[in-house]
């Protein structure tokens, strides 16, 4: 039989697949898929695009990627991608991409009002220099930034965490992954004292409820979603429910889908947690043997500027409630107060204050949240009878409780991305830690992330302002004499203060306190809420942006320098995935033009920074801490010396060069023949990324976050290892002792995590002992009240605003019967309203319209079916659509705790353009 | 020239109408389909990355599929420069987003 060339191809391509799903192929089949890729270097890799950390399979060809594959032997996708998969081969592509540093000139020299032109290394480098000088000089330590990223390798989040709160000792370095993670960190440290999730995504196959709150998974995880729907469809008794404000595709597959108004989430979960002890079905053996109960203030505020100095006039009644806030009737029955009372926040600075409570006052504190109440609150879709919502809270309560049934939640934005964002995380734990269904297979409340490494990189390393590596953080003193220990510092060389964290920074952009910036990996003024205020920042205030970027984003085209990137597969790098998946890769492609990784930007730039000039004494406002003089970190310039650094060395000789990396030396090995363009450049014959994780992983080895020996992660036989990883041996489950090294033997359950084990107790409203209690091994669950959103529709801007990540051109029927090309000629900007809310404002589908808000406006297309259905009342419009800038009109409301922006809930209007 | 392999999921009782409306769209073959697991192989043929991303999705719209999971994808010959990158991926930083800051 004789086949063409295409039909060799295609017989090859569908064998593989076949294989993959485990159906019989023919001979011939199979001998054209060998045929196909015998000239073919297949390597293990991990997808660019999600925290789910799908493992696939690249091949070169003569130096090209020339096909992937989901990789059969990955745990997490068993061989299977999403469309995002595809991508990994063709990201590197688009015409667009940047290939040379490029910065405003005028007349030959930087100028903030110039246009942009390609200028070299060199000259990038001598401008970057120049500015950093100027800016701290004048203003220290807190004066520059770097916004780093979830989507960092571990190697660049921990270059940048040396580059910054060692070198420059400034704790302004804050990833993107704070507006997408935040939440689930301060829920993961105040429950249970240590970051990330204790179950795995084999979870799935163990549950028999699976609840989604917030979580649009058939479109936002894919991968994992294939694997619910195999479990729901393989098992009569699965079953799925769908929380969300409006209807999205993840109802589909689910049994009972739940629409509720934005942030009552936190009021059906104290109903669950109501009916759990009503039904006496509260584990008072686990609780008991593992708890303890525990509440904080409610007044904490939005995580607003403190005062309006630079908000415009439209936005001030809103700001006001930073400082006084009014409760309306839900609250107050959720709160145990009076309606009409009015709350000065006080506690907007120690939002995060907690206190032990008894399980009596944890009782009355859920006590209000009655069926009756819950309902009436919560109910999202008015046309929905509010006997069928309860009958549907009731159903959603007996998924939880039935003894039988193995609980498995996942959140993701809906929850993290909320006013109440920590307190709403701690919630999930209260029910799971109340039934005592947490910490074995299928129960497992699971916080799901968007960036592949929020959590191997953003989390562990420590790119957050607060924090240093392996959970531990800037203001304890052991911890930072511990850091100091590994680093080879004097002592208080570390910043003992808290940085900016991103919103802030785009705050002090504006108010002229942070200068000089470096962003990274992420594009913060696309990303921001509120973003005119940043934009118009950036543009027009006195500073210097620096935007390392692989295509002209809108940060980009913001910054005075943009630097061109390497991006995945043309460097090496690690990811650390949602289920604590360390996954290493190889390069596999030279970066084009003059594009270089960000672990060479910022080593070449360290090379330009002496000692001298950053570690003599600084400025910080502010500074206020004991040892320390008020505003001030000490010269440490005379210890350093007695080291036997001297103050002419250069960052990269003392921080990154150092004796112990320099014999870490390329070629090697575990290279297999792979380049890479880091190593050539520099010169000095180290394997950076290599001798970076292992010193790096330094901090977690023996203390419950251990990473395996660098090269364990590149053996034929290992698809990533879920840390800690001790003894060779990875940890399916934390917390358990049947699969966690850390649980002391004969315990069974133990929340071993360190941090803020040692409460004051009091009662539901205030702290009556002072003295803190050891709780160590404990768990808390949290008593979190209801608490309504800053924003809400009035007479003005009357439509709730959500916003997603939705790939809504899958609702249209029309090209379900051709293969158009990339088509651009009707704009895909939509935002979704109900058919009677466009019906009331005189609009149809596909009219041009109006969106405005408080903070701004902008145009888009109505579209009004499809596969989001919104409730009356409710605006969608997707996160990041490449013509509608939503983020000039969104609200920079935080979570006070975790300082996460809450992109679901503002107020607009809509109107004919 | 594009070429994908496709997983197609669907309840064992669609999947001979699953399979119909596969066929009928150009540029698809199914290659395999098997009613006991739900599962249909399908290779894709597609001129562009475009093309590719709207063949899937027009895919993942079809009556009864319930997932759609791409298993490899193959470039040959493949100097095609992407003209801009699919509405999937802005949402990734450090991939690429607007064209201009528009109103």
């Amino acid at each position: 039989m004789h086949l063409s060339r295409r039909e060799f191809i295609k017989s090859g391509i569908a064998a593989s697949t076949a294989t993959m799903a485990g159906l019989p192929i023919s001979k011939l089949a199979e001998a054209a898929a060998a045929e196909l890729e015998k000239d073919w270097q297949w390597d293990k890799a991990v997808c660019r695009f999600c925290g789910v950390g799908c493992g696939i399979m690249i091949a070169t060809q003569n130096g090209k990627i020339v096909a992937t594959k989901g990789d059969p032997k990955a745990p997490v996708n068993k061989g299977l991608n999403c469309i995002k998969g595809y991508f990994n081969g063709k990201i590197m592509y688009g015409k667009d991409r940047l290939t040379q540093p490029l910065m405003r000139m005028k007349d030959g020299k930087f100028d903030k009002k110039g246009q942009f032109v390609p200028v070299t290394w060199e000259q990038a480098f001598d401008e970057m220099e120049r500015q950093w000088r100027k800016t701290y000089v004048e203003k220290g330590p807190t004066g520059v930034a770097i916004i780093g990223s979830g989507q960092y390798t571990i190697q660049e989040g921990y270059t940048a965490v040396k580059l910054m709160k060692v070198g420059m000792r400034s704790n302004n370095l804050d990833p993107n992954a704070r507006n997408c993670m935040a939440s689930a960190v301060a829920a993961f440290m105040q429950t249970f004292g240590i970051d990330e999730p204790m179950g795995n995504y084999d979870d799935i196959e163990y549950a028999d409820s699976i609840i989604l709150w917030g979580a649009n998974m058939a479109e936002c995880h894919p991968i994992l979603w294939s694997r619910v729907a195999d479990r729901r469809l393989s098992n009569k008794d699965v079953r799925v429910v769908n929380l969300s404000t409006y209807h999205n595709m993840s109802s589909d597959l689910a049994d009972l889908e739940i629409i509720f108004k934005p942030s009552t989430d936190l009021a059906i979960q104290n109903y669950i947690a109501r009916e759990i002890i009503a039904r006496n079905a509260v584990n008072m053996d686990f609780v008991n043997k593992h708890c303890v109960f525990s509440t904080g203030p409610y007044d904490i505020g939005y995580g607003m500027r403190p005062n309006s100095k630079f908000a415009y006039d439209a936005e001030k009644d809103i700001q006001a409630k930073e400082l006084k806030v009014k409760l309306d009737k839900n609250e107050a029955i959720a709160q145990r107060r009076t309606e009409g009372e009015e709350v000065e926040q006080k506690n907007t600075a120690t939002a995060d204050k907690h206190w032990m409570i008894s399980f009596d006052e944890f009782k009355k504190g859920v006590e209000p949240y009655t069926l009756d109440f819950v309902a009436e609150l919560a109910k999202g879709d008015a046309d929905e009878p509010l006997d069928k919502f309860k009958a549907k809270l009731k159903q959603l309560a007996d998924l939880y409780i039935d003894p039988k049934r193995r609980v498995t939640s996942f959140w993701t934005m809906g929850f993290n991305q909320h006013q109440r964002g920590t307190w709403v995380n701690e919630q999930a734990y209260m029910n799971h830690l109340l039934l005592g269904k947490i910490a074995t297979p299928g129960n497992s409340p699971f916080s799901l992330t968007g960036q592949p490494s929020a959590c191997g990189t953003a989390r562990e390393v420590g790119t957050f302002s607060h924090r240093l590596p392996a959970d531990m953080l800037v203001n304890i003193p052991k911890h930072r004499e511990i850091s100091e220990k590994v680093w080879k510092l004097p002592a208080k060389t570390l910043n003992p203060v808290p940085g900016s964290h991103i919103v802030k920074i785009m705050r002090d952009l504006e108010d002229g306190s942070v200068k000089w910036c470096w962003v990274q990996v992420n594009n913060p003024f696309q990303h921001n809420a509120n973003a005119n205020h940043w934009i118009k920042a950036a543009r027009e205030k006195d500073n210097f942006i620096i935007v390392s970027e692989a295509y002209p984003s809108v940060s980009a085209k913001v910054a005075d320098l943009i630097l061109p990137v390497a991006m995945i597969f043309e460097k090496w790098g690690g990811y650390g995935n949602a289920e604590r998946r360390t996954q290493l890769w190889r390069q596999q492609v030279p970066p084009p033009g003059q594009a270089r990784a960000d672990v060479w930007q910022m080593l070449e730039f360290s090379k330009r920074i002496k000692l001298k000039d950053v570690w003599g004494e600084q400025n910080v406002p502010g500074l206020k801490v004991e040892g320390y003089t008020d505003g001030k970190l000490p010269s440490v310039l005379d210890e350093a010396m007695k080291m036997g650094y001297s103050p002419e060395d250069s960052l990269y000789k003392v921080l990154f060069a150092t004796p112990e990396n320099l014999n870490v030396k390329w070629p090697d090995a575990v290279a297999k023949g792979h380049d890479n363009h880091i190593v050539s450049l520099l010169g000095d014959g180290w394997f950076v990324e290599k001798a970076l994780f292992e010193e790096y992983a330094q901090f977690g080895r023996g203390h419950h976050h251990d990473l395996a020996p660098f090269d364990r992660y590149y053996d034929d036989d290992v698809r990533g290892l879920k840390w800690p990883v001790v003894n060779g041996k990875e940890t399916a489950i934390r917390f358990n002792e049947e699969y966690d090294p850390y649980v002391k033997k004969g315990a069974g359950i133990e929340f071993y995590g360190p941090a803020l084990k040692a409460l004051p107790t009091g009662n539901l409203d205030a702290i009556t002992d002072t003295n803190a209690m050891p709780l160590a091994g404990k768990a808390k669950i949290f008593f979190r009240p209801y608490a309504a959103p800053a924003e809400q529709p009035d007479a003005n801007y009357d439509l709730w605003l959500c916003t997603g990540r939705v790939l809504e051109q899958w609702h249209s029927g029309t090209m379900t019967q051709r293969v158009p090309e990339l088509h651009r000629a009707m704009p895909s900007a939509q935002i979704w309203l109900h058919p009677n809310e466009a019906k009331k404002r005189g609009l149809k589908r596909n009219d041009l319209v109006w969106i405005e808000s408080r903070r701004g406006k902008i145009k888009a297309r109505l579209e009004t079916g499809g596969r989001n259905q919104m409730p009356s009342g409710y605006a969608f419009v997707p996160w990041f659509d490449e013509a509608v800038f939503i983020n000039r009109l969104t609200l920079d409301t935080t979570c006070p705790i975790s300082k996460e922006t809450d992109y679901k809930k503002c107020a607009v209007k809509v109107y004919k353009a | 020239m594009n070429i994908s392999g496709i997983l197609v999921t669907a309840l064992p009782e669609h999947v001979a109408e699953v399979a119909q409306s596969l066929s009928n769209l150009p540029g698809l073959e199914v290659n395999q389909t098997d009613v006991a697991s739900g599962k249909l192989v399908v290779v894709q043929e597609a001129a562009s990355v475009g093309a590719e991303v709207e063949g899937f999705k027009r895919i993942r719209v079809l009556p009864h599929v319930m997932a759609v999971d791409l298993v490899q994808h193959y470039f040959e010959h493949d100097n095609e420069l992407i003209d801009a990158i699919p509405d999937e991926l802005n949402g990734l930083e450090g991939i690429r987003v607007p064209t201009e800051l528009q109103d």
